[in-house]
């Protein structure tokens, strides 16, 4: 979920386009695109993405991370993945409600989700297992935690790894160290699906007609929701705006399309629409103590991309049939 | 009458004159025969007034005592059956959900045996003529509720967390409207119950119908030693009958009264009292159960619910001042004392396994490897620990609510048996009194013929 700082909005056109050339400059050397496939995503949505998240104070690249651990992910003697290995168990900050990504299951008692797979390959490469191996739920530790303990909680070392739905952002860099990006969400809206032949309508539109549109209280969609001259309801947890929704109560619900999907999976009366909005990159979080261990989950990441785990997972979790999805994988130096 | 015997003891000098002027009109108010009268007169009306006073005096007690037992009770029992109702079910729906996708039937049937009580309590209200306008609010937002509550768990057994956002819904509403307004109901139906026993314990009117009656005794008394002293009988029949039976209306009145006060005034100390200070606390602890499951349910957010806990852990105590602590100090010397005080001990074990339940959530419990998980936590309070110990303190006040309703209604039926047969008894016992002064000194008045 996005907490975009409000001088994001101040950038100016002008400013926004230099951002982008300087970007672009920057990643040149070392920018690959992920998955190779690039039917999928506009050039202007892939390179739009990080000139937005630029802020006037600190120009950052949120694609970019540490390059992976070189000969794949090994829990190298002094390594913090040997230190968990040692520990006997990874302990991983999570969230519980958000379907699809990382949510307590009624049906099995077990956290699971997009989210949650990343943080199990992560533990399936640290303790020499398979992400599918029932032994692997004793090494990992879930943390149920909300928004606002995920920066607080990597920062004190109360969490080895952070998995929620967490949009790397400049000032979220300044932090924390993340990986390289392993989802990269788009700000949509979820409506009623329309009678039969009708097109769904998109936020401007609901903003026209002055509908009533629901998100998170203080979340960056409040804003653009206002923007747009919608009204915006503002609830505690967005899995309340699926309730509002379904109570006719509201009209739309805006938030990121990673969130939507989860929604629309609940509700096969609704729809996922709208043009996107916003990049939002989830990346893992890690503590800035531990720049090993963040190659070592890029090594985990990169030879998931390579070998499709991670494709299973989006299949699994996010949709089974829509292109894969692309967007820069760059690593500094 | 004062006047007539002042008139009396003026004539006194008259007497031997007035023996002899027979041939005077029987209406002549200054002969013995027409005083006499007068006399009569006034006794009957004295004797009358005394009677109706007496009359209202009984039928205002045994009518509070009525009100008491047929109309108030029923009312507060309904009302605190409701108001406990919709707390255990807002804490059965939160544990249905916590417990997982298929929730133990126990559970469930708790959840709805508790709406269908709250129902009956509702339509039993609003049969015994409760506040209508909150018995609608009951019932439209109890609708509402169980509608949440369904969908909270149809979405649960699907496995869709929205599950929890219809069951939070519900729970807010059934926290922030429906529980006050349970709660208010409680409050107006308790004041109708202390208003109906004051009626039925009151001192001033039995006070004034006591001294009014001796004052009549008094009357009685002083024509008795009028009569002695103009017609030299010691006795007069007809004033001794009406004075004795007159004595004996006064002492089965207060009698009756002091007995049923003392009753009403037991079923309030041992009853009423104690049970609501019981069920404040009681109610407390179910809310605060819920807020617990709701914690470990919600998780992820923000941290409201362990707050709402803590206050609710706060209010009961114990600690002077506090709910569980006035409980007890109200419910010693009532039949529900023993699980009252055991409610003590029972409410900081369960605080303690509640921080252990937290503990474990947060992964911070030192006592476990790895400082716990959010399944162990939820173990603890579905089957485990946690959940006996509220069990046990939930136990402990239902069971001195139980046993305290029990003594009020008992208590009450006494005092209200107390004025049985009172009313009609001082009718009779009035018309017995004016029969014997209009026998009695109508014989006196015979000799005059």
């Amino acid at each position: 979920m996005s907490q975009v700082t409000r001088q994001r909005r101040a950038i100016t056109g002008t400013l926004a386009s230099l951002a982008v050339a300087a970007v672009l400059a920057g990643c040149a050397a070392t920018s690959t695109s992920f998955p190779a496939s690039s039917s999928t995503a506009t050039p202007t949505a892939t390179a739009g993405g990080p000139a937005r998240q630029a802020s006037t104070t600190a120009s950052c690249n949120p694609y970019e991370s540490l390059p992976p651990q070189s000969g794949g992910p090994k829990a190298t003697p002094g390594s913090w993945a040997a230190a968990i290995r040692a520990r006997g168990y990874l302990i991983a900050g999570v969230d519980q409600t958000t379907y699809h990504f990382g949510y307590l299951n009624p049906l099995t008692g077990q956290i699971e989700g997009f989210d949650i797979d990343m943080i199990k390959d992560v533990a399936a490469a640290i303790f020499g297992l398979s992400p599918d191996s029932p032994a692997l739920a004793q090494h990992i530790h879930f943390k149920s935690i909300d928004d606002a303990e995920r920066l607080p909680d990597i920062q004190k070392g109360m969490v080895d790894i952070v998995a929620h739905t967490m949009t790397v952002n400049c000032s979220r860099m300044q932090e924390v160290d993340f990986s390289s990006i392993y989802y990269d969400a788009k700000q949509r809206i979820l409506v009623d699906a329309p009678a039969d032949g009708a097109t769904a309508p998109d936020l401007a539109q609901l903003g026209a007609a002055r509908d009533k549109v629901c998100a998170t209280t203080d979340s960056d969609s409040v804003a653009q929701i206002q923007a747009a001259h919608a009204v915006a309801v503002q609830v505690t947890y967005w899995s309340d705006c699926l309730v509002q929704l379904e109570e006719g109560q509201v009209a739309g619900i805006s938030t990121d399309d990673s969130i939507l999907y989860g929604m629309q999976a609940q509700d096969p009366g609704t729809v996922v629409t709208g043009s996107a909005l916003e990049d939002e990159p989830y990346g893992l979080g890690i503590s800035k103590a531990h720049p090993d261990f963040v190659r070592f989950v890029n090594a985990v990441l990169a030879a998931d991309r390579a070998n499709g785990t991670w494709a299973k997972s989006y299949r699994t979790w996010v949709s089974a049939t829509a292109p894969l999805p692309t967007w820069p994988i760059d690593y500094a130096g | 009458m004062a006047q007539a015997l002042a008139e009396g003891r003026a004539g006194r000098l008259a007497v031997a004159a007035r023996r002899e002027s027979t041939g005077r009109t029987h209406w002549d108010r200054a002969s013995t025969p027409g005083r006499l009268r007068e006399v009569l007169a006034w006794l009957i009306i004295a004797t009358l007034a005394w009677g109706g006073l007496a009359t209202f005096t009984a039928s205002q007690h045994a009518s509070g005592a009525g009100t008491v037992v047929n109309a108030s009770q029923p009312l507060v029992n309904d009302a605190l059956q409701l108001w406990q109702s919709l707390s255990d079910a807002n804490d059965a729906a939160s544990a249905a959900i916590l417990a997982g996708s298929l929730p133990p039937q126990a559970i469930v049937t708790r959840y709805q045996d508790d709406l269908n009580i709250a129902r009956g309590d509702i339509v039993d209200a609003a049969r015994r003529g409760g506040p209508q306008g909150d018995l609608d609010t009951l019932s439209t937002g109890l609708n509402s509720y169980s509608d949440e509550v369904s969908r909270a768990l149809a979405n649960n057994l699907l496995g869709y967390p929205v599950g929890t956002a219809y069951l939070r819904q519900a729970s807010a509403l059934m926290t922030g409207q429906l529980l006050p307004v349970a709660h208010n109901l409680y409050t107006i139906e308790d004041a109708q119950l202390a208003s109906a026993s004051a009626q039925a314990t009151g001192l001033p009117l039995i006070l004034v119908t006591v001294v009014a009656g001796l004052a009549l005794g008094v009357a009685y008394w002083r024509c008795g030693r009028w009569i002695h002293r103009r017609t030299h009988r010691v006795f007069n029949g007809g004033l001794v009958l009406a004075g004795v039976v007159g004595a004996a209306a006064i002492l089965w009145l207060a009698g009756a009264f002091l007995a049923g006060r003392s009753d009403l005034l037991t079923a309030q100390a041992q009853g009423t009292t104690p049970v609501t200070a019981l069920a404040n606390a009681d109610i407390a602890v179910l809310k605060a159960h819920s807020y617990e499951a709701l914690t470990l349910i919600n998780n992820s957010g923000n941290d409201s619910n362990e707050a709402a806990f803590q206050a609710e852990r706060t209010a009961l105590g114990p600690a002077p001042g506090r709910l569980l602590t006035i409980a007890q100090h109200d419910a010693a010397g009532s039949p529900g004392a023993g699980p009252a005080t055991a409610a003590l001990t029972a409410a900081p074990a369960w605080f303690a396994q509640h921080q252990v339940v937290r503990d474990d959530d947060n992964g911070d419990n030192p006592a476990v490897a790895g400082g716990g998980t959010h399944q162990e936590a939820v173990a603890l309070v579905v089957n485990g620990a946690s959940g006996q110990a509220f069990q046990a303190l939930s136990t402990d006040l239902a069971g001195a609510i139980t046993a305290d309703n029990a003594a009020f209604a008992s208590h009450a039926r006494a005092g209200q048996g107390a004025f049985t047969g009172l009313e009609p008894g001082i009718i009779v016992a009035t018309l017995a009194m004016m029969a014997a002064l209009a026998w009695g000194l109508s014989r006196r008045l015979a000799e005059y013929r």
